[in-house]
């Protein structure tokens, strides 16, 4: 498959038309591209402007100034129609309407296809059924998307953007309320559709580890610009870093590609232990807010040690040792030797 | 929960039967006892029948009985559209201000007509036009300050109240413009206002039933644009629908449909928030192409009953059926409130 520009923003600014001639900027001068067979995860702070930008690619705003191309042509040079065969939007609002069934609800996407009266041939039925297959809703044809759960129902409006048949599918935060095994099927399902069917997927979320590990390409917004790049071209640039600049307590950390709370150190523990008991414990131990040292060098630093043995544990500081059961008796008893120094 | 498969067919075939059952109780109903067979007669061989109850059937049941069949269709269809588009379960003319609306235009028309005219042209054919198109006027501008509040404040609750109350305006400056007219417009005025489904005549039926399947024609037009609408603004956006045109079309018909309901029959409240709701329960589906063509049947019905019910039968006087449908009509408004808990879900 060629690889082909899909979305461009050269110098695009957006934001919202107010009275008269002012306008209020949300973010100028953007510089943004998706390619065909890609997926592109938005990624930035609340109020930074995502849902403004999705919503000025999807033409529900116009653009402030710059330009837009969808597919090399400027935007504003489609009727809604055409537009419409290029590009489909899903939100982030639950749609509750009674009495409508998956199928129903799906066969709306075939709106810009459809007669005066919005009639379904049998290439629409045959569209819609492979849409509803394609995101696992075979069988739920005729659920009520008000009876279905909330994963069920954004499955069942990604589907309704497939049956609308678009090279371009923006969806904006698809993965909230969801529970982490949806949000991982809604994911996995937009990632096929991008490798298989070359569409380019343009999608708006917080997680930012998800993004990190499935998408192709990463559009930050910051406070000041926005970066474009492959997910380790941005986090290699130290920019997830500058994204929470303004909270000293969160740090990026990037054998976890997620960002974390930084906690004050209370001291260093020396822990001897081995396998699945290593990693636990070390986990156990740091979340409490102590670093861990496994190595003998630095022993002279260590305050409290603490021994794996066999399925139990030794604790103690000073030659003063205590054998417990679990990890929760461990944790305990550390922090009892912390509060009598 | 699975839906059993649709026998659209079936359903509509047996609401048909029920509204030509209703249609025929309601001409045999009415202060004057008339029997079946006499009705039938004066119907179809009305030379052979006696006069006086041919009259009556020509001049008062068959208009009255047709002019609530247009009434209960028309303002359902218009409640329906604006249901849909405000994605409001409990948006109707009469809630939004759009029957009110048309009151001021009438008024503002009979008083004007009656100063200029000495009312003398009210009671044509080319008055009732003139009513009628000033009543379509003013719905529509009532209908324009609607969408654009609701275009403003996204809380539905919210475009509820400033409907009531900017309702409750307009009804003021109808009853100070009262104040303002000479006796004889005053006069043709507080005639119009009193209105109702029995006041039509054949004239006046000329003018409504045109405007009216204008009105529902329009409506089946804007079918699928309504059907997009259900998922909201943005999504019917995003699947190409020309918003301008959408909005236009509904705009057209509820204005006329309410407008011309209002200017021949008077304010008539709750019809247009409750038919909806029950075609939606009834026919399970929330497409418009089956359930425009339900509400306007269902609608029809829900009037032919209501006027049956204003009749009292077996007493000689008859009730306004304004009155009637409120007091049929809140108790169920009240149900759809509890039942969608939340206002917000169609």
């Amino acid at each position: 498959m060629k690889e082909e520009i899909f979305v461009e923003c050269k110098g695009l600014s957006i934001g919202y038309h107010e009275r008269s001639s002012a306008f209020a900027e949300v973010k100028s001068n953007l510089s943004l591209r998706a390619f065909s067979g890609e997926m592109v995860g938005l990624l930035g702070g609340n109020g930074i402007g995502k849902s403004t930008l999705l919503r000025t690619i999807a033409g529900f705003q116009t653009p402030l100034s710059g330009e837009l191309l969808i597919r090399g042509r400027s935007v504003s040079e489609y009727n809604p129609d055409e537009l419409a065969k290029e590009m489909s939007f899903v939100s982030t609002e639950i749609v509750m309407v009674a009495n409508l069934t998956v199928r129903e609800m799906v066969g709306l996407g075939r709106f810009p296809y459809t007669n005066w009266f919005g009639q379904l041939g049998a290439e629409d039925h045959r569209i819609i059924e492979k849409a509803i297959h394609q995101v696992g809703l075979s069988g739920y044809e005729n659920r009520l998307i008000n009876r279905i759960s909330d994963g069920e129902r954004q499955r069942a409006m990604v589907a309704r953007a497939l049956a609308q048949d678009t090279r371009i599918i923006i969806l904006d935060e698809p993965t909230a309320f969801l529970d982490i095994s949806n949000k991982y099927e809604i994911v996995r399902i937009l990632h096929n559709l991008a490798k298989e069917q070359g569409k380019c997927i343009i999608f708006s979320t917080h997680e930012l580890n998800t993004a990190l590990s499935m998408a192709d390409r990463i559009w930050l917004m910051l406070n000041d610009s926005v970066i474009d790049g492959i997910p380790e071209e941005v986090a290699y640039g130290g920019y997830f870093e500058s994204l929470f600049s303004n909270n000293p307590h969160l740090y990026f950390d990037p054998e976890k590609n997620d960002f974390r709370i930084r906690k004050e150190n209370l001291g260093t523990i020396f822990l001897t232990a081995t396998g699945n008991e290593l990693i636990w414990a070390t986990k156990a131990l740091e979340r409490l807010g102590y670093e861990v040292n496994s190595t003998f060098l630095v022993r002279e630093m260590i305050e409290i040690e603490v021994k794996q043995l066999d399925r139990r544990w030794q604790v103690g500081c000073s030659g003063k040792f205590t054998v417990v059961e679990s990890l929760g008796e461990l944790c305990r008893e550390v922090k009892k030797i912390k509060l009598q120094p | 929960m699975r839906r059993v498969p649709m026998k659209s067919g079936v359903e509509f075939f047996l609401l048909f039967l029920v509204l030509i059952l209703f249609f025929l109780f309601d001409l045999l109903s009415g202060s004057v006892h008339i029997s079946m067979a006499q009705s039938f007669t004066s119907f179809f061989h009305p030379t052979s029948a006696d006069p006086q109850i041919t009259s009556i059937i020509h001049q008062f049941r068959i208009p009255k009985a047709i002019t609530a069949v247009m009434a209960g269709a028309a303002l359902s269809v218009a409640g329906l559209q604006m249901q849909t588009v405000f994605r409001n379960p409990i948006a109707g003319p009469d809630i939004l201000g759009i029957s009110s609306g048309a009151s001021l235009g009438v008024a503002l028309f009979v008083l004007s007509a009656g100063w200029i005219f000495k009312g003398a042209m009210l009671f044509s054919t080319m008055g009732s036009w003139g009513i009628v198109m000033a009543a379509w006027l003013g719905a529509g501008c009532m209908m324009l300050l609607v969408v654009l509040i609701a275009s403003r404040l996204r809380d539905l609750m919210t475009v509820l109240i400033l409907g009531i109350l900017i309702s409750s305006a307009i009804l003021s400056v109808v009853s100070v413009l009262q104040y303002f007219s000479s006796e004889s417009s005053l006069k043709s005025f507080i005639v119009w206002t009193m209105g109702s489904l029995g006041s039509t005549t054949s004239d006046q039926l000329m003018v409504l039933v045109p405007s009216v399947l204008a009105g529902l024609i329009l409506a089946f037009l804007s079918a699928k644009f309504l059907d997009a609408f259900l998922l909201g603004e943005n999504y019917a956006k995003s699947m190409g629908m020309n918003i301008r045109l959408a909005y236009l079309l509904v705009f057209a018909s509820t204005s006329i449909l309410a407008g011309s309901i209002t200017a021949f029959c008077g304010p008539i409240g709750f019809i247009g928030i409750i038919v909806p709701h029950l075609a939606r329960k009834f026919f399970r589906s929330p497409l418009h192409v089956r359930l425009i063509p339900a509400t306007m049947m269902l609608g029809a019905v829900v009037m032919l009953a209501g006027d049956l019910i204003s009749q009292l039968p077996g007493y000689e006087i008859s009730l306004p059926i304004n009155s009637v449908a409120a007091l049929l009509g809140i108790p169920i408004v009240i149900w759809i409130i509890f039942r969608s808990k939340k206002i917000g879900a169609l």
